[in-house]
């Protein structure tokens, strides 16, 4: 079966700027893709690409198997898209709105006002379906721009920062509608906001500087980039012992030590790859005789994995900066 | 094309949604309302039906337009612009020249739907005058069509001078230069060129000559193509300015 979206070498360039740098990527069929990046990173030109708003400079994009470039009409059916801040006409009352847009989109007369009357429904909207989109919540626009999206019914959906916003309650329910949208279609959400890809994507694209540096699920993410994670105790213990015997228990990658006032020692280790040094420290505590208060175990979260990621990349990038100075000198 | 009704209706809904439609409606009534009442006492005090008053209600028709025409272009791709909701519109299964035509043909639509409320004086100079000079509609008519005619053209200008940017004052203040220049500009180098090739030519193009020959219920067929394919072409780069995102 062809992917969803297939991405290969998309390059775009502004004038003087390479937003997207030779970025390949496929999403398949039902999937609930999460774009990742900082702001600025290239995930809005990706969305406004793929929904054929503006063309690539190089490269080749293909949704549900149509060229976006060649084939944009046909391509725009198959997408429902929520660009970035939800643009919406505020003039308008909602249904009035969703009725416009389903015409817009080819919706058949015979169905249209049952799917309008759908896609509120989905949304929760229904209730306000008579008053006019200027004088709603933003929670609630940015439900009517997500019913927009579902009106003809397409392949796939295409969110850019659909939570951007919103308060803690209205990100929640649109999270949820999300999650139960994506059980029928294909998403492809974009935010810089790190929980929300765990919470609601069964895959991560990160996205930076027009690069992308990791696609995979947040699961696998964490396996691969750093899998050990933080280990945190608290001793009562002389300082020196601490230094001397934790290092070289086994499991171990590196401990940073500090006091505190109360005289507890507090050791940050980091595990190594697939180790779980927890009762190796345990037992190292108790033939040194030492009082244990604190033993955690804190999982890796994306957070740290996106950090490091684009750390990484930038300290990269500055490596090839001083080479190509020195090269010059 | 299929697409252009559907966008039109929301053009409408979208011109009586706001205040500044009525307000720009108040102001031509106005406008043209004091150009009729001088038509008409210059008649009464003059007594002479060589130039009538309707005459010279229609020679008068661009002193509204001239504000009219930038106030309502405007808004329509420049606000959507603005917005973000071109981007909504745009990646609708819909093509750039079905939208600039629609934005258009809603101003069109408009600018007409406020020149036929103009169309009560008629009657009311029907109603006074019976006695004193018979109306000929033949004459009115084609009046009308040619202030539609020369309106739908500098509403092309402004449709393009509205994509050109996303701020609707700086689009009102070009296209306000743009007709003046048109009708008054025009007029100038026929004023200052008379006798020449130049002001010949000027003469020519010139709205004013245009409109005089709709006022005598002259309907000459060069003009009408003229103006229409002016507007054709004026709306023809107005999509290639829309299109414009696409490869700068």
């Amino acid at each position: 079966m062809q992917p969803m979206i297939k991405v290969e070498n998309l390059t775009k360039r502004y004038a003087g700027v390479t937003a997207l740098n030779g970025v390949s990527f496929e999403v398949g069929r039902g999937e609930i893709v999460g774009f990742l990046g900082p702001n600025g990173a290239g995930k809005s030109t990706t969305m406004k690409i793929l929904t054929g708003f503006i063309p690539a400079s190089a490269g080749q994009v293909t949704v549900a198997g149509c060229d976006v470039f060649e084939e944009s009409l046909e391509v725009r059916r198959h997408i429902g898209y929520m660009p970035e801040n939800n643009p919406l006409y505020v003039d308008m009352r909602v249904n009035e709105y969703l009725k416009f847009r389903a015409k817009l989109k080819g919706v058949a007369r015979a169905d249209r006002k049952e799917r309008v009357q759908e896609a509120m429904e989905r949304t929760g909207i229904a209730d306000v379906q008579d008053r006019v989109i200027g004088q709603l919540s933003k929670g609630y626009r940015q439900r009517v721009g997500l019913a927009d999206a579902l009106l003809h019914e397409p392949d796939l959906l295409i969110l850019d920062e659909p939570t951007i916003g919103l308060d803690p309650v209205q990100i929640r329910q649109v999270r949820e509608l999300i999650k139960e949208l994506g059980k029928q279609h294909t998403i492809l959400l974009s935010t810089h906001i790190l929980p929300e890809v765990e919470m609601t994507c069964n895959r991560v694209i990160i996205i930076h500087r027009g690069k992308i540096l990791a696609s995979d699920t947040p699961e696998n993410l964490r396996k691969t980039l750093r899998s050990g994670g933080m280990v945190n105790v608290e001793l009562r213990a002389p300082l020196a012992d601490v230094q001397s015997v934790l290092p070289v228990v086994p499991g171990v990658a590196s401990v940073t030590v500090t006091t505190g006032d109360d005289g507890m020692v507090y050791a940050a280790v980091e595990a190594k790859a697939d180790a779980d040094p927890r009762e190796a420290i345990y037992q190292a505590a108790v033939q040194g005789g030492w009082t244990l208060r604190e033993l955690t175990r804190s999982r890796t979260t994306l957070e740290d994995i996106f950090v490091q990621v684009t750390r990484e990349e930038d300290e990269a990038e500055e490596d090839r900066r001083d080479q190509r100075r020195s090269v010059l000198r | 094309m299929r697409n252009v009704p559907t966008l039109l209706r929301r053009e409408m809904n979208a011109c009586f949604a706001s205040v500044l439609g009525y307000v720009v409606l108040v102001f031509l009534l106005v406008v043209m309302g004091f150009v009729f009442c001088s038509s008409i006492a210059d008649l009464l005090a003059s007594g002479t039906t060589q130039i009538t008053v309707m005459r010279r209600f229609f020679y008068w028709f661009w002193l509204p337009s001239l504000f009219v025409i930038p106030a309502i272009t405007m808004r329509l791709l420049a606000e959507e612009k603005r917005s973000g909701t071109i981007e909504m519109l745009m990646t609708a299964p819909v093509t750039d020249f079905e939208v600039v035509l629609a934005k258009w043909l809603g101003a069109v639509v408009l600018y007409g739907l406020m020149w036929g409320l103009t169309g009560l004086y008629v009657l009311i100079l029907r109603k006074f005058t019976g006695g004193l000079t018979s109306l000929d509609f033949g004459p009115i008519a084609s009046g009308y069509l040619g202030v539609l005619l020369i309106g739908q053209f500098l509403i092309a200008v402004g449709v393009l001078t509205s994509s050109l940017t996303k701020n609707q004052v700086v689009a009102f203040l070009i296209s306000f230069a743009l007709v003046f220049l048109f009708v008054i500009g025009i007029w100038f180098g026929e004023y200052f060129a008379r006798g020449t090739t130049f002001g010949k030519l000027f003469e020519y193009i010139s709205c004013f000559t245009h409109m005089e020959e709709f006022a005598r219920g002259i309907v000459d067929v060069r003009t009408v193509v003229l103006y229409l394919s002016a507007s054709f072409w004026v709306l023809f780069v107005t999509t290639r300015v829309v299109e414009s995102r696409k490869w700068r």
